[in-house]
């Protein structure tokens, strides 16, 4: 990796190359850790000098071996991560953690771990609801994990190591929220293009690297005179994951600044801080399993409820987007989702219908992770954009 | 002159019959008291984890999934997928949801059941009794729900751990410590949702009652292993919903599950078939297309004799649980048993799927199958991941060569039997060929 590029020039450089930093580190004796989706405790990872490097698709390639172990009508973005990892594009990985984030991401764990064989291996279960014996229950789960991770490092995890763990990576957190704060002025300072990029990166790179990162790119971006140009739409895009740019991109070629998001290469991943409890296991649990927003776990206003009442349900749910809208001044909800998204489609009405409760317009697309699935969609968010500026 | 009447290409078993009618009449039974005020719960299949809680309680219990395939038998499924789709759900998740969505958002319009649902409709609920066993649709629809009941949702636990994970040490127990209090929560749950206190002799009763049924149903399984086997896949689909929607008088379920236990057991010492011209045997994997069960008599007139199927609908392996004196514990027990039965074996064996993948191996090994036919459901997740894998598995550890027939449960147009069956000929050469293979590797049939 150039040691020249700062910044946004070195996010660019580790997307071209994502791996490049993490294939360094491992010449230099670092172990690598993937792992999948938001729910692995990365601090964890961190604790004992491992790198933790997320495991994502790649929307531009083909899937060609995944078919052979995954069928062709369950999530695209699992089929093509499982794709690259059969076609080698991950061995400098030493270990992988998974999680139970959702039904078909626990069985590709399964297939993960038998075709590709890692010297490390580590399925974390997830309870479905936040009740504190599911709490308990997590914990316990990090216990096992916390077990299987010293074996396999041969060194100790001690408290202090994780709180100085925990304490780096919500540093992290805190520097991404700062991002985010730059995607507010009107127009904002830096697009929701960079912001996936500049995410992906430091997904890639040691939790301080990252940060170190983020401060420069926070620090160029605040200086710069010829950033994002108006656009009359201000969109926040909702639903499962985007690792790419070509849809911001598109919408961007639209007339619309995509300027939030909650997704999980995005504010869904990085928002929630862990909160120092004496038991630092305690406090990684509550974060992982209460406070991160995906729909893979089920939530309700009042635990224990004999009674439902829709709205009261609806806003406990999402009041959060709201208040994303407000502080980020957005004309409109894109809610979008891979094709076989399961949790995140039968969110889609009840989402809707809150939306239309708090009056932010918004529409649904659909896509199966690949550019040609996403030109169809063009027409349809020209005409959201238009319905918005009318 | 009266015509020789033409064999049946299946033999069903006698005792198949008045349980299916028993099924059907529990079901009746169920609606009536519902709908004289009986509180009603519409519950996911939750594998006897909240079933003897909620019957201790005095709730009548309705399960969608099993009204989806009793709406898709009787053509009333198209309607009401059609207006889950203009109520924007999306047309991929599952048949079965988007059938009881659009059923309870006509439900909803109308006031009342509507007219055209068949076996008498589904009531209004009390409950919506969820689960997270082994797929997200069984919580993430109920509470997609709201829109339409103010019923509310409880989300019965099932922790799902890895294989290796979950032998580590402790991690049993800790699972089952787990499921107890969640259930112990939803006792407290339930006790103020109805104002009444829990029944514990009657949950005793009914739980032991439970196990035992599942014992016996197991053991009729068993007996499938034989050769020629005493029954079709067809008679277990059939019979499979008493064990696995319990309901009704359990003692009397109980004796018709043994009295089929006894006619199998009688067609085994007999040497009856159920395939009358077994020439193959089959695992079939998972949910058949219940709109087209014939499909299955075509296939069995070409030999085609289908012994073992559906690991999730399947009872557990057998444990004795004797002497655990908590009901909740022996009922999280027997759940967990389900689950991860087949942990120990699947880890001796190098496998990593546990539920759903090791299991087809231990079928085709025990019963002795020549292929499998793997049915991936276009719109569920659930029966679909692992099929792959599955035909991996089976052809790279036993030989044993899969036909892949993609279907629906709800939707008939998405299952094409005529190229299935064109297919189906073909696949006997298959079959015919991994047969010498494993004679030369002396893998025993």
């Amino acid at each position: 990796m150039s040691e020249k590029s700062r910044g946004l020039s070195k996010v660019e450089e580790i997307c071209s190359q994502r791996s490049g930093r993490a294939k360094e580190l491992k010449d230099e004796g670092k172990k690598i850790m993937g792992y999948f989706c938001i729910y692995p405790p990365l601090e964890m990872l961190s604790a004992l000098d491992l790198l933790p490097y997320r495991i994502l698709g790649d929307m531009r390639e083909p899937i060609t071996k995944a078919d052979a172990c995954l069928p062709t009508v369950v999530c695209p973005f699992d089929r093509s991560a499982l794709d690259l990892g059969l076609k080698g594009k991950y061995d400098f990985l030493d270990g992988v953690v998974w999680a139970h984030v959702c039904e078909v991401g626990e069985k590709t764990a399964h297939v993960w771990r038998t075709y590709l064989n890692p010297a490390y291996f580590h399925f974390v279960d997830i309870p479905h609801t936040i009740h504190k014996p599911a709490q308990n229950q997590f914990v316990q789960q990090l216990k096992d994990f916390q077990k299987t991770l010293m074996s396999f490092t041969g060194k100790k995890l001690t408290s202090e190591m994780l709180v100085e763990a925990i304490n780096a990576h919500n540093e992290q957190r805190s520097l991404v929220r700062k991002l985010y704060d730059l995607r507010k002025p009107d127009p904002p300072l830096i697009s929701g293009s960079e912001v996936i990029k500049t995410l992906k990166a430091i997904m890639s790179l040691p939790v301080k690297e990252g940060s170190e990162l983020l401060r420069e790119v926070i620090s160029e971006v605040g200086e710069r005179k010829d950033g994002v140009p108006f656009r009359p739409v201000r969109l926040l895009i909702w639903g499962s994951i985007i690792d790419d740019t070509p849809l911001i991109e598109m919408m961007e070629e639209l007339g619309a600044n995509v300027v939030m998001d909650d997704t999980c290469v995005g504010s869904r991943a990085f928002f929630p801080d862990v909160k120092l409890t004496p038991d630092p296991l305690e406090g990684l649990a509550y974060r992982y399993l209460v406070d991160l927003k995906c729909p893979r776990t089920f939530k309700e206003s009042t635990y224990g409820e004999t009674k439902k009442d829709y709205l009261t349900d609806l806003r406990s749910r999402f009041s959060y987007i709201s208040d994303y809208a407000k502080e980020w001044k957005v004309s409109g909800v894109v809610l979008q989702s891979v094709r076989y998204c399961d949790i995140h489609g039968y969110e889609v009405p009840g989402l809707g219908d809150y939306l239309d409760s708090v009056g932010l317009p918004h529409t649904y697309i659909e896509h199966t992770y690949d550019e040609r699935s996403l030109a169809p969609l063009r027409t349809r968010i020209q005409a959201f954009l238009e319905i918005i500026r009318s | 002159m009266a015509e020789e009447k033409k064999k049946k290409a299946i033999d069903r078993l006698k005792a198949m019959y008045p349980l299916r009618a028993r099924i059907d009449e529990v079901y009746k039974n169920s609606v009536k008291a519902m709908r004289e005020g009986k509180p009603t719960a519409w519950s996911m299949v939750n594998w006897w984890e909240g079933d003897p809680i909620i019957m201790a309680m005095g709730v009548e219990a309705v399960y969608p999934e099993n009204y989806g395939a009793a709406c898709a038998a009787a053509g009333a499924a198209p309607a009401y997928l059609e207006r889950a789709g203009a109520d924007g759900f999306p047309d991929h998740i599952c048949g079965y949801a988007r059938n009881c969505i659009g059923y309870t958002a006509r439900m909803k319009d109308l006031g009342e059941i509507p007219p055209e649902a068949p076996m008498g409709g589904m009531p209004k609920p009390v409950l919506l009794m969820s689960a997270g066993s082994l797929c997200d649709a069984r919580y993430k629809w109920f509470q997609a729900l709201g829109r339409y009941l103010d019923a509310p949702v409880w989300v019965l636990e099932l922790p799902h751990l890895g294989v290796k994970e979950g032998l580590m040490e402790g991690a049993y127990d800790q699972a089952i410590r787990f499921m107890v209090e969640e259930l112990r929560e939803f006792v407290g749950f339930l006790e103020k949702l109805l104002g009444k206190k829990m029944d514990w002799d009657k949950l005793e009763d009914i739980s032991n009652d439970i196990i035992d049924m599942n014992r016996i149903w197991y053991e009729t399984n068993e007996l499938r292993k034989a050769r020629p086997c005493p029954m079709h896949s067809r008679d277990f689909w059939t019979c499979m919903t008493g064990c696995l929607y319990p309901a009704g008088d359990l003692k009397a379920l109980k004796k018709m599950y043994q009295d089929l236990y006894d006619e199998v057991k009688y067609r085994v010492e007999n040497k009856i078939a159920a395939c009358p011209n077994e020439k193959y045997r089959l695992v079939f994997a998972e949910l058949p297309p219940w709109h087209s069960l014939k499909f299955f008599d075509r296939l069995a007139e070409r030999g085609w004799s289908f012994v073992v199927e559906s690991w999730a609908y399947h009872p557990p392996k057998p444990i004795d649980l004797s002497q655990v004196k908590d009901p909740l514990e022996r009922i999280a027990k027997f759940t967990y048993q389900w689950f991860a039965g087949y942990f120990e074996e699947s880890e001796k064996q190098g496998e990593q799927m546990g539920y759903f993948g090791y299991p087809y191996l231990e079928y085709a090994r025990d019963w002795q199958c020549d292929g499998a036919l793997l049915h991936p459901l276009l719109s569920c997740r659930t029966a679909t991941n692992h099929l792959m894998y599955v035909q991996d598995r089976l052809i790279q550890k036993l030989n044993v060569p899969s036909l892949v027939a993609s279907g629906d449960i709800v939707d008939l147009t998405l299952f094409d039997p005529e190229d299935t069956l064109r297919r189906a000929e073909a696949f006997e050469e298959t079959m015919d060929h991994y047969k010498e293979v494993r004679k030369k590797e002396g893998l025993g049939w």
